[in-house]
């Protein structure tokens, strides 16, 4: 599923980790940790950029890989945070 | 205890065959089991054909295979050289290059064995391609991608002098520099550790630190030589699932870096977890700003905080801070582990208290020397000691401090990286006229890498084609985090770039 908030996610992750704009470069379901694009602290960065650039409060009981390793995780996370918001 | 490693695992292994080695995911491999793995790897190597003596190149991240794999070449008179698995696949061939390795055995879900296989192979390597399984199939799937079944009998002793692994860390050159530990030096090194962090078979370490790098290597060894279990975690992504481990099941010792901390304390209220097992942490490579050391020990007041120093051409570790010292003597890296002498020195003479030198070592796990590089060996192993690059001074009371470096070199987390290496990837991007790559301060890592560039004429580069490039060509750690372009270099009156002002 591609929509704004799944665009906003991957340009992120290309743009400081993959230095490109190329949107093949990561599927939405690819793990950012399996694959090597992110380390901890870039896993850190990117909680960073949930709650700055996107909003959304990350519990520490939240940094878990289901809500955090690919696109499509971290897009559904953020979607299921705002609702409940 | 001396002797080599393998004989000192073999003893461990013969007193405690049920007890519990390692723990990955969901496969638990006891003293036993493991040892049946490493026979398996010995067999399989001699089956191979694979000449005594030969380097063998790892690249499998950490893992009881991973263990087994490095044991068995060692028992079976090979020379380990574990590969960095962050690291891109052309300078990892680089490296099976340099220690002339005859065969590279990887892990097939490993992103670069596709390209480093297909390199090594073209180049006459001999390949072993394993799949390491998670579970309690994990023993049986290892023997069948080895090819050999291993036995309960007990594994060669060997020379505690010669030669056992070679670990590749960064050179001032940008040149592969392997240096060569002995079977002697790596079992010195894990029992002096044994010994000041009294480890024993009751210990339970987490291990979240990569075992192809000198410090993860060194709590692997000296939790097997001590008969203790090791819970192998593979990322530190997720700092609070590390900590509800801790707390699960009954951690009693973690190793880290300054970064490892750091997030640890960005990310996690450690009051809200019952600690109550965790003995001891354990701090080393690079320095630990004060506030983080006062904040980690004002969380954990229960908890020893041992703060290390160290170095791979020492094996590993050369100080200790003793937990009793750390708020009196705050700032120090403490004494020299057991067996290891350390002295200031500066032009061939010992320094008085107070007065900073070169940080020298001596003692049963300095290295043999560079591989293949003699030049570079006798220019750190001189007058009968290890020179270390680090400056420093001691206290009245014989404590330790380090004071900087005394060549260039930058520290992104726990990883030396050479700015030599960066700047010849850099060079090769059309369009680059000078590069110059310095270490910038960054609050969680300490440091990380900064480039500054001057662009030929009319090249149309930015910042973006720079970073791309790199995290082609090396490991993400070593991509620069900021890179800047001017117009000339600052240079001193000979016509040297001045780095230090480019930082």
């Amino acid at each position: 599923m591609a929509d704004a908030l799944h665009d906003q996610i991957r340009t992120f992750i290309l743009e400081n980790y993959l230095f490109t704009t190329d949107q093949a470069a990561l599927g939405v379901d690819d793990s950012l940790l399996g694959r090597g694009i992110v380390d901890s602290t870039g896993m850190l960065e990117i909680i960073f950029f949930i709650e700055e650039q996107l909003g959304v409060k990350v519990k520490d009981e939240e940094m878990v890989p289901d809500n955090l390793d690919s696109v499509n995780r971290i897009a559904a996370f953020v979607q299921s945070k705002r609702l409940a918001a | 205890m001396s002797g080599s490693i393998v004989q000192g695992f073999d003893q461990i292994a013969s007193q405690r065959p049920s007890a519990t080695a390692l723990r990955w995911r969901a496969t638990r491999w006891s003293f036993l089991e493991l040892r049946r793995a490493i026979a398996a790897v010995v067999k399989s190597l001699d089956r191979i054909g694979c000449e005594p003596g030969a380097s063998v190149a790892l690249l499998v991240r950490n893992s009881p295979q991973y263990v087994a794999l490095y044991y068995g070449v060692l028992a079976a008179g090979r020379v380990a050289v574990p590969l960095n698995a962050q690291e891109r696949s052309s300078v990892l061939l680089r490296q099976i290059e340099h220690c002339q390795a005859r065969l590279l055995i990887g892990s097939t879900d490993h992103p670069e064995w596709p390209a480093l296989s297909t390199a090594a192979a073209e180049a006459g390597v001999r390949l072993l391609a394993i799949s390491p399984r998670e579970d309690d199939t994990a023993l049986e799937q290892f023997e069948r991608d080895l090819g050999a079944e291993g036995d309960d009998a007990e594994l060669p002793v060997r020379n505690t002098a010669d030669l056992a692994s070679i670990i590749y860390t960064s050179g001032t050159t940008g040149r592969p520099k392997g240096v060569m530990l002995s079977h002697g030096n790596l079992a010195a090194n894990a029992n002096a550790i044994i010994r000041y962090l009294a480890l024993t078979p009751a210990d339970r370490g987490l291990c979240v630190l990569p075992f192809h790098f000198s410090y993860g290597n060194s709590v692997l060894h000296s939790h097997l030589l001590a008969g203790a279990e090791l819970v192998l975690e593979d990322n530190f992504a997720y700092p609070h699932l590390t900590v509800q481990r801790i707390q699960d099941e009954g951690i009693t010792g973690f190793p880290g870096v300054p970064s490892t901390f750091a997030l640890l304390l960005a990310r996690c209220n450690l009051g809200d977890y019952q600690l109550g097992s965790l003995r001891y942490l354990t701090q080393a490579g690079g320095s630990m700003p004060r506030p983080l050391i006062e904040r980690l020990h004002a969380e954990l007041p229960r908890v020893k905080l041992f703060i290390m120093y160290g170095q791979t051409e020492a094996t590993a570790r050369l100080t200790y801070l003793p937990p009793d010292k750390l708020e009196s003597k705050m700032g120090s890296v403490g004494m020299a582990v057991p067996g290891i002498e350390i002295d200031v020195r500066f032009d061939g003479r010992s320094q008085p208290p107070g007065e900073i030198g070169e940080i020298c070592a001596r003692g049963p796990s300095i290295m043999l020397g560079y591989w293949n590089d003699e030049r570079a060996t006798a220019e750190v192993l001189r007058d009968g000691w290890l020179h270390t690059g680090d400056l420093g001074h001691r206290d009245d009371d014989g404590f330790f401090y380090i004071d900087g470096r005394s060549v260039d070199m930058i520290k992104v987390g726990a990883f030396r990286v050479s700015p030599q290496e960066i700047e010849e990837v850099i060079a090769g991007i059309a369009g680059v006229e000078e590069v110059c790559a310095a270490g910038m301060t960054d609050e969680l890592l300490g440091q990380a890498v900064k480039v500054t560039i001057v662009r030929r004429e009319g090249a149309e580069l930015d910042e973006r084609a720079i970073k791309a490039h790199c995290r082609q060509h090396l490991a993400a750690y070593k991509v620069p985090k900021q890179v800047e372009f001017v117009s000339v270099m600052p240079r001193t009156s000979s016509g040297k770039i001045q780095r230090f002002k480019l930082a």
